[in-house]
């Protein structure tokens, strides 16, 4: 199989040839590959050159791009101040939203500004790299998550409370801008979506606010994402089980879930979703970025992989990834000590 | 009781009733350091307890803070010395490089909740600031807090900064990405997972 067809096969919980390897690679590749980080994440030739050299040392069965996308670039053509620093994320300067008479500003923006276009042709540099044979995914985020950066997080968080028409109006008008880029992405060659559902999770937001105020945008997204032909694995950290917030999740057009865990203590043990879903969906794992792999030796990478690995053994619609976004200062040689454990693992379909 | 009273109304986030029982009980010439520890700063405890086992989340803290703020308001101007004596300085803020500050604006509420007297300096803050802030405010504790798994190696330099610079301080981390195994690994003097446990760490370090 080619990473294509074993990602395809493992979206579909058909068998494989051997573990998938999905991990949120970008930040680390973009620092070990990239001519500057900044210009990995965000820039056309920058971005394509840095993801295939990082795919020939390690073999991913996809390119994951994103991180400048939802960190700066959208949150930039919707009026914010975003600066972008040589080598951290982009950084949010000033929020937008001041009011709910902003909100009617917001709807009438133009998304495709000069830095999305050289983020797109990025993209479709890759595409025509891979040939198909390696599929492309792109992080992204939903309408809460946007709206938190347009607003300022203690800002919407207690909107919930005093303000809930900005809630809800400054989502709508985001939904439609939302579904356009996601519909420029796929028309350039992304054929995963990675939708991050940061703020929304159920450590920061009861499932009562996220019934109330977010599922139903959520789901018009992903949905119309889905029937445009991407294939879209909602992401989101916190107990999504326990909360009943999977629940909502399966009732979308999706075809994986990511479950993150944002902290050690609140990590999802993916047998316990997988108990949950039985086949009806594809998991992605969960290891955690910012343990081992972050702070620890080569040894204590590969011995935590094997334990995340050997958990997982013989599900079916499993793909190996981390739990979230992975520092670009992780160890080159941790990253691929844990690379290597996933491309050796015996894998055995139950 | 009535300063119970005024307990659950924080807890259930009605500042308008929150103010209206302060009001009642400082005409009523119930103590001001009763109201205070009993009424308001108990409260926050309560709600900083429910957070961490799930039944409250972030808007409900939030509000619940801000229900409580405007019972202090009504209390200030009849604090006294010997009425409410601060728990100690704290520094805190969001290291730079990382504009993240949920978290550490919750901590900030519940330390001012607990009595402490907490200097904000917001977010991307560099080692510099908090050595010179915390020099100004002659701080006990220096809290530092991060989101990004990137800006977390900015904490390693911020320890290190206040420990050249020779004042007594104690430094705490937290913040979602954060670990205990870091926070010995970079020589801090405790980390928190949480709010309410970032308050009792405080409160331990600025008491020893």
């Amino acid at each position: 199989m080619n990473a294509a067809e074993r990602m395809k096969a493992a979206i579909n919980l058909e068998p494989v040839d051997r573990v998938p390897n999905g991990p949120f690679y970008e930040a680390p590749i973009c620092q070990y590959y990239g001519s500057s980080f900044r210009a990995a994440l965000l820039e056309d030739q920058a971005m394509a050159d840095a993801h295939l050299a990082g795919l020939d040392e390690f073999k991913f069965d996809w390119v994951m791009v994103g991180m400048g996308l939802i960190g700066g670039i959208i949150p930039e053509a919707l009026d914010c101040r975003v600066s972008y620093p040589e080598d951290v994320f982009p950084i949010i300067e000033e929020t937008t939203v001041k009011s709910i008479e902003d909100v009617a500003r917001i709807a009438k923006l133009d998304m495709f500004t000069k830095r999305m276009e050289r983020f797109l042709k990025g993209v479709s540099i890759l595409k025509k790299e891979l040939k198909g044979e390696v599929p492309i995914a792109c992080e992204y985020i939903s309408p809460f998550t946007i709206a938190t950066r347009l607003r300022g997080t203690n800002e919407i968080m207690m909107d919930m409370y005093e303000n809930p028409e900005l809630v809800r109006d400054l989502q709508e008008v985001l939904v439609p801008l939302n579904i356009e880029v996601g519909k420029a992405l796929i028309e350039e060659g992304v054929d995963y979506i990675f939708y991050g559902a940061d703020m929304e999770c159920p450590i920061l937001l009861s499932p009562e606010h996220y019934k109330n105020f977010v599922d139903e945008p959520t789901t018009k997204v992903c949905n119309e994402l889905t029937r445009l032909g991407a294939k879209v694995l909602p992401h989101m950290c916190g107990s999504i089980v326990e909360t009943g917030i999977v629940d909502m999740l399966m009732k979308m057009d999706i075809h994986g879930i990511m479950p993150g865990n944002l902290t050690q203590e609140t990590v999802l043990d993916i047998r316990e979703l997988k108990e949950k879903v039985g086949d009806k969906i594809c998991i992605f794992d969960n290891i955690n970025p910012n343990g081992p792999l972050l702070i620890g030796t080569p040894e204590e990478v590969a011995a935590e992989t094997r334990a995340h690995l050997e958990n997982a053994k013989g599900m079916s619609g499993y793909i190996f990834s981390t739990a979230g976004t992975s520092s670009p200062n992780i160890p080159k040689e941790n990253y691929l000590a844990m690379n290597r454990e996933v491309l050796n693992f015996q894998w055995i379909d139950e | 009781m009535a300063v119970k009273d005024i307990a659950e109304a924080v807890v259930v986030m009605d500042r308008v009733k929150v103010v209206e029982l302060v009001k009642t009980e400082i005409a009523a010439g119930t103590e001001i350091d009763e109201i205070l520890n009993a009424g308001l700063i108990d409260a926050m405890d309560i709600v900083g307890q429910k957070f961490s086992d799930g039944s409250l989340f972030v808007p409900e803290m939030l509000m619940a803070a801000k229900a409580m703020k405007a019972g202090l308001e009504e209390l200030k101007p009849h604090l006294s010395a010997g009425a409410a004596v601060s728990r100690g300085t704290v520094i805190i803020g969001t290291v730079k490089g990382d504009l993240h500050d949920i978290g550490k604006n919750l901590v900030a509420l519940m330390m001012e909740g607990a009595g402490m007297d907490v200097v904000d300096l917001g977010v991307d803050i560099d080692a510099e600031k908090f050595v010179k802030a915390a020099i100004e405010h002659n701080a006990g504790v220096v809290a530092l807090s991060a989101l990004l798994t990137t800006t977390m190696p900015t904490m390693e330099t911020i320890v290190a900064a206040i420990k050249e610079a020779g004042i007594a301080v104690k430094t705490i981390i937290g913040g979602a990405p954060v670990t205990a195994a870091f926070a010995d690994q970079i020589g801090a003097d405790g980390f928190s997972a949480d709010a309410p446990g970032a308050v009792e760490l405080t409160r331990k370090l600025l008491a020893a």
